[in-house]
């Protein structure tokens, strides 16, 4: 008993907050207990460097917090494509329940924050898809399920779906498996979540900065990405 | 397959067929559904001779491509729900001409199925113009996709880009996988 109070008591030492500081000075034991990660790394600010912090490495103090909160607060659309779909509401519910992970359904890609690609995409839905991502606020993370995505899978000869997602809208993760089972895809989460926390799924950067390149591969394989239906129409 | 069946309103059915119009073949697949080739002249009276007498549900329209024999055949599926019989009309017509004359006054819900024929094999089906429209492919730019003639691994390969990889899987030829 008495061990334990001693280890306790050797914790709140290192938390000690100052409280003359600004927020982005709290000690890293505040937000997270990984203190070996980078991200971590990057919140422990002691007195002495916090002071002579030159603007830019505010300004990456201010990203890593950022990036920790969307991080865990992550919202996904839900827009299924292919067979894989089939393995989401498992994950969704009470056996796997994605929400542990701080991860909720999301209606509209407005408010969403992840797109997840389950699988095959006909020409006739990567043009929804191309809508919809557009449709997205940044930042905005893609996952691609399945070989299909990947590079057409079991579909890799048909006339009726593409084969390689990446060329048309930009993937931060592949989840293996045909279909990846639920285990696979929370595991695929919670990568996700560490990239995030890192700031290295920076897919839609690249959307903006190579815009030219997908729009020329999004031309090339649907030849006009407006959709002209009875319903648009 | 067999030559009869005791279900009742099958026989009756076929017999009835046999005496109005120009059947070519009949085959029972199961007790219950029955295959009917027609010819194509008489299809249209057939279906509403047999909407009149029970068989109100179109179940499917579809066609097969006999590229050697150069037809199309469309296939045109009823069912009865107070019986529980099934029957399957088949016509012949011209691949070339691939030409049919629209259902969609018999049976308003064969306007997307006839959409559908029309995309996946060419066929135009007269008086149904809104079966010219695209469905499913958009934007399509080949021969139509369910012809035996079209190559689909072919197009796939010309219009989307594949991954490539440094190691080529499979070149061995399944080399035995060595346990230790
Ligand atoms: S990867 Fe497999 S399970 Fe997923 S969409 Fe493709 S074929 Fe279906």
């Amino acid at each position: 008993m008495a061990k334990k109070a001693n280890i306790k008591k050797d914790k709140v030492k290192k938390i000690v907050i100052d409280k003359s500081k600004s927020i982005i000075d709290a000690p890293s034991g505040m937000f997270s207990d990984k203190i070996n990660e980078p991200f971590a790394h990057e919140m422990i600010v002691s007195k002495d460097r916090s002071e002579n912090l030159t603007p830019k490495q505010r300004k990456r103090k201010w990203k890593s917090m950022a990036n920790y909160f969307s991080a865990n607060s992550l919202w996904m659309l839900m827009y299924c494509t292919g067979c894989c779909a089939i393995e989401l509401p498992q994950a969704m519910t009470s056996r796997y329940d994605m929400e542990r992970l701080g991860m909720g359904p999301m209606a509209t890609p407005r408010q969403a924050d992840i797109l997840l690609i389950t699988g095959y995409l006909s020409l006739k839905t990567l043009r929804r898809l191309i809508y919809t991502y557009e449709q997205m606020s940044e930042p905005k993370y893609v996952v691609g399920f399945g070989p299909c995505t990947l590079n057409g899978g079991i579909y890799h000869d048909s006339h009726a779906v593409i084969n390689q997602l990446d060329q048309y809208v930009p993937i931060d993760l592949y989840i293996a498996g045909c279909m990846p089972k639920p285990e696979a895809v929370m595991n695929g989460f919670q990568d996700l979540i560490d990239l995030i926390e890192v700031g290295e799924a920076t897919g839609w950067k690249d959307y903006h900065a190579r815009y030219e390149w997908y729009k020329q591969n999004q031309k090339e394989a649907l030849g006009e990405v407006m959709i002209h239906d009875e319903f648009h129409e | 397959m067999m030559n009869s069946t005791n279900r009742p309103g099958m026989n009756e059915m076929v017999n009835e067929l046999k005496a109005r119009f120009n059947v070519e073949e009949v085959t029972f697949v199961q007790d219950h559904e029955a295959h009917v080739d027609l010819h194509r002249k008489d299809l249209h009276e057939a279906l509403t001779y047999m909407k009149q007498n029970g068989f109100r549900q179109l179940s499917a329209v579809t066609c097969i491509d006999w590229p050697n024999e150069k037809i199309f055949q469309l296939i045109f599926n009823i069912y009865d729900w107070s019986k529980g019989n099934r029957f399957i009309f088949r016509v012949k017509i011209d691949r070339e001409e691939a030409m049919f004359t629209t259902i969609t006054n018999i049976y308003g819900g064969a306007k997307y199925y006839e959409r559908e024929v029309h995309e996946f094999f060419g066929v135009v089906f007269e008086g149904n113009d809104s079966a010219l429209k695209q469905l499913f492919l958009e934007q399509w730019d080949d021969l139509p996709p369910l012809r035996k003639d079209f190559d689909s691994r072919a197009y796939s390969d010309r219009k989307y880009v594949k991954r490539e990889y440094k190691t080529s899987f499979g070149e061995k030829g399944g080399e035995p996988f060595e346990r230790n």
